[in-house]
């Protein structure tokens, strides 16, 4: 009996080992990346490399502002953000609850269509979509980068997996007795009910069109229009690289996911897998 | 005019008009709501894909103007599939896809067993700890390890040289730095980001099916005796079929596709190391956009298309089966 | 009522005067924005109601960029710099302005310039599409410090096997290196030894080169020091790069002229004075970079680009600010004569080394480039790495370049 509890404490010790290890391998380069914003490169590139923070950021900052749009191109992050996460919100719940509440002709097959698009990678879409954007003149516009976001099929997924199981289909029924409309009943009773599902979708759209870089890159043509992470790239190339300074660009970048993340990580984790769970 | 006359309508008969309409939209709401993702679908979508297919067998480059392509039939495909630049970058492809798609899952399971077993309060906050990778944007990630992965003082090769003089593992390090950034080398630092970026995300999917299996099952087995590697053994890991193939087919999917850690690491195909290192998307990106060979680009679009889609046929065949069968 | 009108008409007039201070964009990729940076402030002298933006990215992604925006169409400059690897590429294109043609009837200018640098920017059917602004004549760099505690003379060096005689002496002697990458000696060669009006990869019919005996002998080369562990291995324009001018770890490097501006300004500027430059060995002289600027035909201010061109292309004011500020080497003959060109260089210990670079530019055979270049450039990169790297077998590698080239060649 002895033994064995000695046993189980020492796996239990091993555990706690391994977790933390692990937990500094994962944290690692995010101490590093605000590390580096507050030195120069000569610091970050000398030995020993820098383990604390320094007193450059705002040189480094300064650096940011005379070299690219920063904030120009931080409010472009965000406005693309907004535009897709406030139109998908709309139309997928839309869509998800058009497919979660009412019986209609070819309603598994259009399912079914819209399940078989997440398949598709779309990193192979970015030519045909490039052409196309081409084709209609919408190169280096805002609205190429939202407008095709604005229904999501991950989102409409979700949307009516949680349908299904939030919403009793008689609190419809009551509510068309008392005359409302179907957008009405969308807009009064499923619109509230769906709250958390919609907070989460909001979150993964939201940090998904934030972290955007392939298609900005092609579609995007002048500093102005571009994305933080298509700009700060452009800061890395060939001769005399601020390193500090694109490490500072990184820190604003990474910094309001890791508040987002902080405040809601539960309801983004759960949100994430609970469809990897059920299929 | 039609407008003026269902102005003129409510004379008629009111109530009537309400009942039509009521049972008009009850009647098409459905497809009301779900069409808008059809219809940019159809826009943003399938008529892309389908144009690409078509130009595929044509040469164009932008400079040509809009519509003035030339049929080439399968040239472009002939071109791809002959092209040893082509083949390489696919090797990189598979090859990132295996070193850095395998430990991902290896290191994952234990990990989400281990976080289940001996954590209880700090679960959520130690998961979440490993899942922050996952958020982060590839670009910023890329841009981050590039200066841990420099040749000289850069962190990694450091903690790589104080390892070297623990015992055992000095032995299996090497001496002198290690230049990261050259064909030869490169893949093992892609390999270490995507590793780093996505094990925290299988990690999540394993334990929330570890979460998923029932407890009495696991008291069952202690008391007849099994321990706990025994326990991880044969209830865990089979109880984990469906979910390894979800995840896999995930990996698979994405590993495929990688194209931002690379883009950057390789300073968007500057880099010496861009022939060891460049993936079969960056080489799609970078014939479309800076050889502007735009028929050629689509067909290395379809031929990867396709490509996925036989590995993706092929998981399902080796885990699809047992996952079923595990139910 | 009719005073009042002049009035307004008059107020709107200067209203509009004041308000026109038009804005010129200058897409630029480094260094070049900071010759730009000193010959801005002397154009606005002259044009004082012009504000120059610039857009800068960086080499591969500038072009890159320009060469989707000339397809598109969309997202370009007024004026626009293109580096000699790109020229080629842009002259056989449409999007760029015919400067032969009037209003800009830049033939009268072409005489002021290095000739070879108009055959650069000239397309196979006449277009003139770009001005010279800088070249970059190849010259030795090498470590004076290094050299003599080795007991090297840098006259010894002047030969290709006395180079890596020299070299074993300095690893044994100092530990340096001789230099950081094998490569840059091939290319060196390479680029010396293309024959006058040709392109570095291809003969004057466009076929491909790369497997001829020139080739053979630069990457033998190459393989040599790197066999006898000369080179320190590091990637040009790296961290490491930058670490080892500075804690002077390699001996000598291969480069254009405006290396030294790079050098000097940031890269090791703690090492002034302990450089010094030399002609290549065996009686070479190599074109290394260059730059031009160009109008595209998208630009909607084609007068004001043309005027800024001239003025940073054709003034010796401007030329010289750019020599100065970042060791651009003019283009334009009349800058070289400059009385500056006499003066000594601080950063290399007080050489006159202006005139030797002159001299050089004046020796060098006129390069002619061609529109697969950059790919060309870029099979050969990986060819050579092969070699050096993965011990590939050299007519083996460059019998593979020259077939992936040709491929690209459709």
């Amino acid at each position: 009996m002895k033994k064995s509890s000695l046993g189980a404490l020492l796996v239990r010790l091993g555990g706690y080992a391994l977790l933390a290890l692990g937990g500094v391998l994962t944290v690692a380069p995010f101490y590093f990346m605000f590390v580096f914003a507050t030195h120069q490169r000569s610091e970050i590139f000398g030995f020993p490399p820098p383990l604390w923070f320094g007193e450059h950021f705002w040189s480094n900052y300064q650096i940011l502002l005379e070299k690219i749009p920063f904030w120009r191109a931080y409010w472009n992050n965000l406005y693309l953000a907004i535009m897709v996460t406030v139109t998908s919100l709309f139309f997928s719940s839309l869509a998800g609850f058009g497919f979660a509440m009412y019986e209609f002709r070819w309603r598994e097959r259009l399912f079914g269509v819209v399940l078989a698009t997440l398949l598709v990678p779309a990193i192979l879409n970015l030519i045909p979509f490039y052409l196309l954007i081409y084709q209609i003149g919408w190169i280096n516009t805002p609205k190429a980068l939202w407008v095709p976001g604005m229904a999501s099929a991950v989102g409409i997924f979700m949307m009516r997996q949680y349908i299904v199981s939030a919403i009793p289909k008689e609190l419809l029924d009551a509510a068309r007795i008392d005359g409302c409309s179907e957008f009405q009943i969308y807009r009064r009773i499923v619109l509230p009910l769906i709250r958390p599902a919609l907070g989460t979708l909001g979150l993964i759209t939201f940090i998904g069109s934030w972290n955007r870089f392939a298609d900005v890159n092609v579609i995007m043509r002048t500093q102005e229009t571009k994305t933080l992470p298509v700009v700060l790239r452009t800061l890395q190339g060939a001769t005399d690289v601020e390193w500090g300074a694109i490490m500072a660009g990184t820190a604003l970048l990474v910094a309001p996911l890791l508040l987002v993340f902080a405040l809601a990580a539960r309801q983004l984790m759960e949100g994430l897998t609970s469809g990897a769970v059920k299929s | 005019m039609q407008e003026s006359l269902s102005k003129a309508s409510p004379l008629s008969d009111p109530s009537r008009w309400a009942m039509r309409w009521s049972n008009f939209q009850r009647r098409y709401a459905p497809y009301i709501f779900i069409s808008p993702f059809f219809i940019l679908f159809l826009i943003f979508g399938l008529y892309p894909s389908l144009f690409s297919l078509y130009m595929s067998f044509q040469a164009w480059t932008p400079s040509d103007g809009w519509g003035r392509w030339k049929f080439v039939g399968l040239e472009n495909y002939a071109f791809t599939l002959t092209d040893p630049m082509f083949w390489r970058s696919m090797w990189n492809t598979v090859w990132l896809g295996v070193f850095s798609g395998l430990p991902q899952h290896l290191i994952a399971i234990p990990l989400a067993f281990v976080i289940h077993m001996v954590l209880s309060r700090f679960k959520t906050f130690v998961t979440a700890v490993y899942f922050l990778p996952y958020i982060t944007s590839s670009v910023a990630i890329a841009l981050i390890f590039n200066t841990l992965f420099a040749t000289h003082n850069g962190v990694i090769n450091l903690v790589i040289a104080h390892l070297n003089t623990w015992p055992l593992l000095g032995a299996l390090l090497p001496d002198q730095n290690i230049n990261w950034f050259t064909s030869a080398n490169i893949k093992y630092a892609l390999a270490v980001v995507v590793v780093w970026q996505f094990t925290g995300w299988n990690t999540l999917l394993y334990l929330s099916a570890i979460q998923a299996i029932p407890k009495d099952l696991y008291e069952a087995a202690a008391v007849d005796g099994a321990s706990r590697w025994q326990q991880f053994r044969y209830i865990t890991l089979p109880l984990l079929r469906p979910m390894m193939f979800f995840a896999v087919s995930l990996t698979i999917i994405g590993n495929m596709q990688l194209f931002e850690q690379p883009f950057v690491l390789l300073n968007g195909g500057a880099s010496a190391a861009t022939p060891g290192g460049q993936t079969a998307t960056m080489y799609m990106y970078r014939t479309a956009f800076e050889w502007l060979e735009m028929g050629t680009a689509a067909s290395i679009a379809w031929i990867l298309f396709v490509f996925i889609g036989i590995l993706t046929y092929l998981n399902h065949l080796v885990f699809g089966r047992a996952a079923r069968g595990g139910d | 009522m009719k005073r009042t009108l002049t009035l307004l008409a008059l107020l709107a007039f200067f209203s509009l005067g004041l308000a026109q201070k038009t804005t010129l964009t200058v897409a630029v990729f480094p260094n070049l924005d900071d010759a730009l940076k000193a010959q801005i402030p002397l154009f606005n002298k002259k044009f004082p109601d012009v504000e120059v933006k610039l857009v800068i990215q960086q080499y591969a992604d500038h072009h890159n960029a320009l060469t989707t925006a000339l397809a598109t169409g969309q997202g370009l400059p007024d004026v626009a710099a293109i580096e000699i690897g790109f020229v080629g590429r842009f002259a056989e294109g449409q999007g760029f302005e015919d400067l032969n043609k009037a209003p800009y009837n830049a033939g009268q200018y072409k005489r002021l310039f290095t000739p070879y640098t108009i055959a650069q920017a000239t397309s196979a059917d006449g277009r003139f599409i770009a001005m010279p602004t800088d070249i970059g004549p190849g010259t030795f760099f090498y470590r004076v410090d290094i050299l003599q505690k080795a007991g090297v003379d840098p006259k010894s060096m002047m030969t290709w096997p006395g180079y890596i005689a020299a070299g074993r002496k300095i690893k044994s002697a100092t530990g340096a290196f001789l230099i950081a990458d094998a490569a840059d000696v091939a290319w060196i060669n390479i680029f010396a030894t293309t024959p006058a009006n040709n392109s570095p990869y291809f003969d004057e019919k466009g076929n491909v080169v790369v497997d001829s005996p020139r080739f053979v002998r630069a990457f033998e080369l190459a393989r040599n020091i790197r066999a006898a562990g000369l080179d320190a291995r590091i990637g040009a324009w790296t961290n490491e790069w930058y670490d080892a001018f500075k804690k002077g770890t390699v001996a000598t490097q291969f480069s254009g002229a405006w290396l030294q501006g790079h050098l000097q300004n940031w890269m090791a500027p703690e090492t002034k004075g302990l450089w010094r430059v030399q002609q290549l060995p065996e009686g070479m002289y190599a074109s290394w970079g260059g730059s031009f600027y160009g109008i595209p035909t998208a630009s909607k201010n084609k007068a004001l680009a043309w005027e800024f061109i001239r003025y940073v292309t054709t003034t010796e004011e401007a030329q010289i600010a750019a020599f100065k500020a970042i060791g651009a080497f003019p283009a334009l003959l009349a800058a070289q004569n400059d009385p500056s060109f006499a003066e000594p260089v601080e950063f290399l210990g007080g050489q006159q080394a202006r005139l030797l670079w002159r001299d050089a530019a004046r020796r060098v055979k006129p390069l002619k480039a061609n529109k697969y270049d950059r790919i060309a450039n870029e099979i050969l990169t990986a060819a050579l790495s092969q070699v050096l790297d993965e011990g590939k077998d050299i007519p083996s590698a460059l019998a593979e370049a020259k077939r992936l080239i040709e491929r690209r060649m459709r």
